[in-house]
């Protein structure tokens, strides 16, 4: 999903750039991080750089990459989380010429902005409807994972298709092309989310307990008493 | 609700699992799931639209200068993991410390 240089426009990428800018701002000001949550940024950022490498076949002889940005969100909270998958495009920009320099700003938008945000955005929501637990925890997360690849699919195939005539298929041609094949890899964003916190869940609950977004489902708002370094506690999800 | 158990890895452990896991992942996408043709790419293809860079990576396409591809995605692979935990470990701890 890295768009390379000259496949947008300066109409696309300088607003693109804009809008990633605004959102940094509010990134750096609002970010907080518990000591238990360092060493987890640093790893997620390292696991989903790796996980970037594996190219998944999907339709069309194409391929597709996990984004991470449902996974670092829901353990990092949104905005840690979107900073992790900044410093991973930044640097594959930078170091590997994976995604271009002028379009950095649109990537960032698509994977670190709406791939990060929208994942936290509907499992809060779906949380605060349905009561995420056991089962339905899981359900919430592969939802909340899936929806955030599709949309940040829908927002590259929307700068694309706008980018005419570099890009001369338009909107209707980029946009149902980019959905359709990264909804296959949402699956699998889905399906790695949902393994990835289950795990945590049962061997780090602490480092959960303290995510902005984790912290509000209800068998971690029953123990109120947890505080920042606290070891000693963890869920019962069921 | 019932509160049980507490964490039952250490932050050592952790770190191992998580790191085994991606060098795992590195070694997945080097020998196996190393072919890539993104979807953008091969629309882009259709067209006879190339990519124009602006600048020129030092390992562009996870490659290094001089060595066989797949060597070089390795040691691109490895080396990147460890330099995104480095990078992400500096940026969580000087978040941390402004504030705290």
């Amino acid at each position: 999903m890295h768009i390379p240089d000259g496949y947008l426009t300066p109409y696309v990428f300088i607003p693109a750039f804009i809008i990633t800018i605004i959102f940094w701002a509010i990134y750096l000001k609002k970010v907080k991080l518990t000591e238990k949550q360092v060493p987890i940024m640093g790893l997620l950022t390292a696991l989903f750089f790796a996980a970037m490498m594996m190219n998944w076949p999907v339709v069309g002889g194409t391929t597709a990459h996990l984004l991470g940005g449902a996974s670092m969100g829901l353990i990092l909270g949104p905005f840690a989380g979107g900073i992790s998958v900044t410093i991973i495009l930044v640097l594959q920009a930078f170091l590997f010429g994976d995604g271009g320099l002028t379009t950095l700003g649109a990537n960032v938008l698509n994977m670190g902005i709406i791939g990060v945000l929208v994942p936290c955005a509907i499992f809060l929501v779906l949380n605060k409807l349905v009561g995420a637990k056991g089962n339905k925890l899981y359900a919430v997360i592969f939802v909340s994972a899936f929806a955030g690849d599709l949309l940040a699919a829908v927002a590259a195939g929307t700068e694309l298709g706008l980018s005419q005539p570099v890009f001369q298929y338009g909107l209707n041609v980029a946009i149902p092309a980019m959905a359709l094949n990264h909804s296959i890899i949402g699956v699998g964003e889905g399906i790695i989310t949902m393994i990835l916190v289950g795990t945590l869940l049962k061997l780090r609950p602490d480092v959960l307990q303290q995510s902005p977004i984790l912290k509000r489902l209800s068998f971690f708002q029953n123990k109120e008493d947890a505080k920042d370094g606290d070891e000693k506690v963890g869920p019962n999800i069921y | 609700m019932e509160m049980k158990k507490l964490a039952q890895i250490s932050t050592k452990k952790t770190i191992l699992i998580v790191l085994t896991l991606a060098m795992i992942f590195v070694l997945v996408g080097v020998f196996v799931l190393s072919f890539s043709f993104e979807t953008l790419d091969k629309q882009a293809g259709k067209l006879g639209s190339e990519e124009k860079p602006v600048y020129k990576a030092p390992f562009a396409d996870y490659n290094v200068p001089g060595l066989d591809n797949t060597w070089g995605a390795l040691i691109v692979g490895v080396g990147g993991t460890l330099l995104l935990l480095i990078m992400g470990l500096i940026v969580a701890k000087i978040v941390r410390r402004k504030k705290s």
